[in-house]
């Protein structure tokens, strides 16, 4: 049971659910009874009331989740959220947002379930697990988009709706899910490249680093940039390479790219920001200037990477906008109530392309 | 005639050598890389910084993580066991020092640095302790008291940076993975100097035989009077603070530690660093020269996926052929093979002969 709970890393975020709460509960009461049980001579007398409190202690906790829910005259909706876990400043961002919007106050108890190292199989387990428990909504952000058919359809057979939140899944089955909540990365992606065109109207050569092969943002981020630059003879792709969205080895990476093309490098695309600024200590590194020498753009619009802009060190972000936790809750209501709503639902986006933008938005950002 | 033997017999030796097949693989990939651009071995001086500048000196710089937590490994593997954790402590000596680097604030501060870095090393001095205390006290599998400790290790770091990737701005930090000292990096040359002195404390007193003596026949060492807890305990708290170390060398090179990325998976590489080096998973043997051998070939293979474009989906394919074809090469029951049919080549001519 212990194991269960760790690996699946399912943390509640409320304690109101009836049965979650006598976890808490019995831990202390078990602890005295295994004290109770060094001290032999009174060992019976105690482990009888020990077990008396263990009871009262169920009982209580039972009664106090009904309790809880009769006293409100509503009960609360389930949401269980398959997520995504630490990634990047941006997941972090939208992560939080969510489990901001679907708070208790609201109605609402969000069972928030992060992937073990960005693991599938982590994610496929929680999935599961959620509709054994019966839970009223799944959202569910994949960290790979193949392999979802079968978890998908038993939440089907058990009528569960689910709610795409950022990633999609491969094939686009959308008989499947209800609806995909996410920013576009094919306009997003499509925007920085006519940055990029406008940036540079006599071309240039340019390297993407990408996330892990075969996640559905890598894939969408590449067909934007490759529908408006793939076009354009005068732009030269000298490589693309994955970074695994970490500064580490995107500025492992392009440093041997710089060296690979003689430092004959003028435009970057980076699929998120951190892999951007990775690539700007590679730029400094071989002792050239970024910004000048090699642009980089990068895909989120994170806190650093605005920063970054700000000091001239990136010359362009597009955001991805986190924060649609507002949106999901109005799409969870529509959809529990029977309404139809979209497939796919898409959120606005800003682009940053001058460091004046980005310190006018820097204030105000949340991630 | 007889001049001739001495050499045939010398190559043969050189070619059973542990080490060869790990060189000539370095030496292959160098020259892959030569064969798609001329000028891959080309080293110049940036006048600038007062650094080398080329490919071999980025394979050097990627080496040093490598080569700290393989030379840990090669000793815990030598004892018969094996150390799952290192990946995951250098994630945490990663987020201990970002963390510190980040609350303190002090970007010039030399002090600093030095405190993060004693954070850092203690922190995985203490995970190695754990390991150690479950290997020989409680007398847990390596295997799984290790595996214990990279599945909380990683939980830990996420703990300590509330699940963030977390930067902090420190000069005297930054220059561990990024400066340089007579035109080399100052990373590879702490990790030279690290290794070393470990070769050397092993191999210069008794320790690296007990530590072999356990591995090879832990009741006859007991009855040899060998301390084999002690032993334990030196050998997991050594791997702590060498993955320590390079948890240090990762993270100072950005700055940043990345939670879920950091050192991840890199208990791999430290395995593969030190089989490749000839250190048997059995234990009771080892060969720190092999880890290093072993280690450079890694990173060199990493830099050169990334030299050649590999593309991204076909880099594991990639990695993982040319690891096979080594461990082929090395693999005793293969080399008999070539032997018998070498033999059998010539063995037939011979026949002709006396016919």
């Amino acid at each position: 049971m212990r194991a269960g709970f760790v690996n699946a890393n399912i943390i509640h975020a409320s304690t109101s659910a009836p049965g979650t709460q006598s976890e808490p509960d019995r831990v202390p009461d078990l602890e005295e009874e295994i004290e109770m049980r060094s001290n032999k001579r009174i060992a019976r007398a105690f482990t009888v009331a020990a077990a008396g409190a263990l009871t009262v202690g169920l009982a209580a906790c039972s009664g106090g989740g009904g309790g809880g829910t009769g006293s409100d005259g509503e009960e609360l909706t389930t949401v269980g959220f398959v997520a995504v876990g630490p990634e990047g400043a941006w997941r972090q961002a939208n992560e939080t947002n969510i489990q901001d919007t679907f708070t208790e106050d609201a109605g609402f108890e969000l069972k928030y379930a992060p992937a073990t190292n960005l693991d599938q199989k982590s994610q496929i387990d929680a999935f599961t697990s959620f509709v054994d428990e019966g839970v009223d909504v799944i959202l569910l952000s994949a960290t790979e988009g193949s392999g979802w058919e079968e978890p998908l359809q038993r939440a089907q057979e058990a009528e569960i709706p689910v709610i795409l939140i950022d990633r999609g899944i491969e094939p686009d089955d959308n008989s499947l899910y209800v609806t995909r909540i996410a920013p576009d990365n094919i306009e997003v992606s499509k925007g920085v490249a006519e940055w990029a065109l406008s940036e540079f109207p006599d071309g240039a050569n340019y390297f993407t680093l990408e996330g892990p092969a075969g996640v559905s943002v890598v894939n969408e981020r590449n067909e934007g940039w490759d529908e408006v630059i793939g076009g354009e003879s005068s732009f030269n792709k000298v490589g693309a390479q994955t970074a695994n969205w970490s500064t580490e080895e995107a500025k492992s990476v392009f440093e041997t790219v710089l060296k690979s093309n003689n430092n004959d490098v003028q435009l970057v695309f980076a699929q998120n920001d951190e892999m951007g600024l990775g690539a700007v200590q590679a730029v400094e590194e071989a002792g050239l200037v970024p910004g000048e020498d090699v642009k980089i753009a990068t895909i989120d619009g994170t806190k650093g990477a605005l920063e970054a802009l700000a000091e001239g060190k990136l010359s362009f972000v597009a955001e991805y906008n986190p924060l649609f936790g507002e949106t999901a809750l109005e799409v969870v209501n529509a959809v529990l109530e029977g309404e139809e709503v979209e497939p796919y639902i898409i959120v606005p986006s800003e682009v940053f392309d001058s460091p004046e933008a980005a310190e006018e938005a820097l204030p105000d950002r949340q991630f | 005639m007889t001049g001739t033997k001495p050499v045939q017999a010398r190559l043969l030796e050189l070619v059973r050598n542990q080490y060869f097949w790990g060189i000539v693989a370095i030496a292959l990939l160098l020259a892959i890389n030569v064969a798609a651009d001329p000028t891959y071995l080309s080293i110049r001086y940036n006048d600038a910084n007062g650094a080398l500048v080329g490919n071999l000196i980025d394979i050097l710089r990627a080496t040093a993580p490598i080569l700290m937590i393989a030379v840990g490994m090669c000793l815990v593997i030598a004892t018969g066991g094996i150390d799952l954790s290192v990946g995951s402590v250098m994630v945490v000596a990663g987020a201990v020092s970002m963390e510190y680097l980040q609350n303190v604030g002090a970007p010039d501060s030399v002090g600093a640095a030095l405190t993060a870095v004693a954070f850092a090393v203690g922190i995985s001095a203490l995970l190695g302790l754990v390991n150690a205390v479950l290997v020989a006290i409680v007398g847990l599998q390596p295997f799984i008291s290790t595996l214990v400790i990279m599945l909380a290790g990683r939980g830990l770091a996420k703990v300590i940076t509330e699940g963030q990737n977390t930067t902090a701005s420190n000069d005297g930090f930054r220059w561990i993975a990024n400066g340089y000292v007579l035109g080399l990096p100052v990373v590879f040359i702490i990790a030279v100097v690290i290794v070393l002195l470990v070769a050397w404390i092993v191999r210069r007193t008794a320790l690296g035989l007990m530590i072999e003596s356990i591995g090879m026949d832990a009741k006859a060492s007991r009855l040899a009077g060998i301390n084999r807890r002690g032993l334990l305990f030196t050998v997991y708290i050594g791997s702590g603070i060498l993955a320590g170390v390079a948890g240090i060398f990762a993270t100072a090179s950005v700055m940043t530690v990345d939670v879920s990325r950091t050192g991840y998976q890199l208990e791999l590489d430290a395995i593969l660093a030190v089989v490749i080096g000839g250190t048997s998973l059995a234990g009771g043997r080892f060969a720190i020269g092999g880890a290093v051998i072993g280690a450079f070939l890694i990173a060199t293979l990493d830099k050169t996926v990334v030299f050649l474009g590999v593309s991204s989906s076909a880099t594991p394919a990639f990695k993982a052929i040319v690891i096979v074809v080594l461990c082929l090469l090395q693999s005793e029951r293969v080399r008999n093979l070539f032997r018998q049919r070498r033999a059998a080549k010539a063995s037939a001519p011979k026949e002709v002969v006396s016919a």
